[in-house]
């Protein structure tokens, strides 16, 4: 049995299948299918208008899908028995402006059976200057500090971020990037949606892509770079060398440092060698997943 | 019970807080009957029907502007959807509404009393006062019902303008403001088919010691019939929209 939610372990936090939904003539999501285990972290990414949302407020049971289900910890989405175990970010952080943080956050603790000392939440997201503070006077990196701790408040055994960085200062990102990652190498499940690539990649696991409501792309991100089969080489060369013409037209050059990306990466570096023995600093390095998903869509993999 | 306190203190403090909600909900009454009512009614027991009167206007406009105007503005903030993730049913956030209702229409009527006293010298039994507040307190169902109805109905915002719409006439049209024999002929006919008038009816029945009317309470029962209907169509209609 797992503690957090008092199921047996082998129930995955989010279970899916073939999820679709329409608004009038469309077709926003379309048999969708997905699962996220326990302890897992997984990265909902797509451009504006993909899915995501429509995606997590079924997930969340804010709406009905029109086809499949999705259950929760074995629960039906949006039951009572579901919402126990599931806390949210809200997408847009519009708290009632008469409260403090403090009290949004004691309020929104109380409906839960073990909830997070509010204490731990402010340090985690840098709110002891606001927590006191009504937030009528709040900007909006501020209020979604807030949302950011409301999620976690209730101690949910899953967690819905949907963009939860837009519009957060570098400091807040940081904070959030960090504690996700802990929450989930504590066990908790979380379902992140962000045009922040770099924080997906820092903590999910997985990754599902979705365009245009279908499913276009589904794995790990080594997976995912495999896909790809491209690596980033990059080099320096020292003052008053040339490289010769091949380099040139390969590889781009910033300054004095020279790179490329190469799906035979292991041949281009033996060639660099031969050919420009001067050569410093090499490096191959995989893809950031930005690159490896334009890759992708290059090469019309997907 | 914790999910009830907490819905309790966050109705109270986003209420209390907000002087431009309560200052107008519980003073205009009182206000209003002393500048008017007390004055127009010239003491005695056309004093104390208006008194009555004003108490019933209290309580109408507690429903219309904490119900009305809070629900039509609730249900389109992100806070809202935000709330309906939380492992609750609605239970709580509704009776929570209720009480600050009661609380609110509890106070609006206690400060027509006092100022019928101060302003126009009114000595009102203290069982008659007992009664009149108690038979608010009954007539705050129909009227939640009304503003719940137009909470669901309109958006947040046209909502305050409908509510002095409807709110407005409807005092007039059920004899609140002027008594329904002064109303015109044409007014007062039309007066008789009014929620506000059977309302009007029946506190006027509790001040003047007299049995409360049949017809009155049977007119109301079918209206809050009638608004819980319209209340639930509106709320099934906006939760598709919304939620669907």
């Amino acid at each position: 049995m797992d503690a957090m939610t008092g199921r047996t372990a082998t129930v995955p936090a989010i279970s899916a299948q073939g999820l679709g939904k329409r608004f009038g003539r469309i077709e926003a999501l379309a048999d969708l299918s997905l699962e996220l285990s326990r302890g897992e972290a997984l990265g909902l990414i797509g451009t504006n208008g993909a899915g995501k949302t429509t995606a997590l407020t079924l997930l969340q049971g804010l709406r009905r899908a029109d086809t499949g289900k999705a259950e929760i910890f074995g629960h039906p989405a949006g039951s009572v028995k579901a919402r126990r175990h599931v806390g949210i970010t809200p997408q847009n952080a519009d708290f009632p402006e008469q409260m403090s943080a403090r009290e949004v956050l004691t309020y929104a603790a109380a409906h839960f059976d073990r909830p997070k000392p509010v204490g731990e939440l402010v340090a985690a997201f840098g709110l002891e200057r606001l927590i006191d503070r009504r937030m009528d006077g709040f900007s909006g990196g501020e209020l979604r500090r807030v949302a950011l701790a409301l999620a976690f408040v209730g101690n949910p055994a899953l967690v819905f971020a949907d963009e939860p960085t837009a519009g957060l200062d570098t400091g807040g990102q940081d904070m959030f990037k960090a504690y996700a990652r802990a929450y989930v190498e504590g066990g908790g499940s979380l379902l992140l949606t962000s045009h922040h690539w770099d924080e997906i990649e820092h903590i999910c696991d997985r990754i599902v892509m979705i365009d245009r409501g279908r499913l276009l792309l589904e794995g790990t991100l080594d997976d995912i770079r495999r896909k790809a089969g491209r690596n980033r080489i990059s080099f320096t060369a020292p003052d008053g060398v040339s490289p010769p013409p091949w380099v040139n037209e390969l590889f781009e050059q910033n300054a004095q440092r020279w790179s490329t990306v190469s799906a035979d990466s292991d041949a281009v570096v033996k060639r660099l060698i031969a050919d420009l023995p001067a050569l410093q600093d090499v490096h191959i390095e995989p893809l950031d997943l930005k690159e490896t998903i334009a890759q992708l869509q290059m090469e019309r993999t997907i | 019970m914790a999910i009830l306190r907490a819905n309790l203190a966050l109705t109270f403090k986003r209420l209390l807080r907000q002087p431009g909600f309560w200052v107008p909900t519980i003073l205009f009454p009182a206000m209003l009957y002393a500048f008017f009512g007390a004055q127009t009614a010239g003491g005695g027991s056309a004093a104390v029907y208006a008194a009555a009167s004003f108490a019933v206007y209290a309580v109408l406009g507690v429903a219309f502007f904490q119900f009305g105007v809070s629900i039509a503005e609730d249900r389109q903030s992100a806070f809202a959807v935000w709330q309906r993730s939380l492992p609750a049913r609605p239970f709580a956030s509704w009776a929570a509404r209720l009480c600050a209702a009661l609380v609110f229409s509890i106070a609006a009527v206690a400060l027509v009393l006092v100022t019928a006293r101060l302003v126009g010298g009114l000595h009102i039994d203290a069982a008659v006062q007992v009664r009149l507040v108690a038979v608010c307190l009954i007539l705050t169902i129909p009227a939640t019902f009304m503003g719940t109805a137009l909470g669901y109905l309109a958006s947040r915002h046209s909502v305050v303008a409908m509510a002095n719409l409807i709110f407005l006439p409807m005092a007039y049209l059920g004899g609140l403001w002027v008594p329904p024999p002064a109303l015109p002929a044409q007014i007062n006919a039309i007066s008789q088919w009014t929620p506000t008038r059977h309302m009007g009816e029946v506190a006027w029945a509790a001040v003047d010691g007299r049995a409360l009317p049949d017809a009155s309470i049977m007119a109301l029962l079918v209206f809050t019939v009638g608004f819980f209907a319209l209340t639930w169509l509106a709320y099934n209609r906006d939760r598709r929209s919304r939620f669907g």
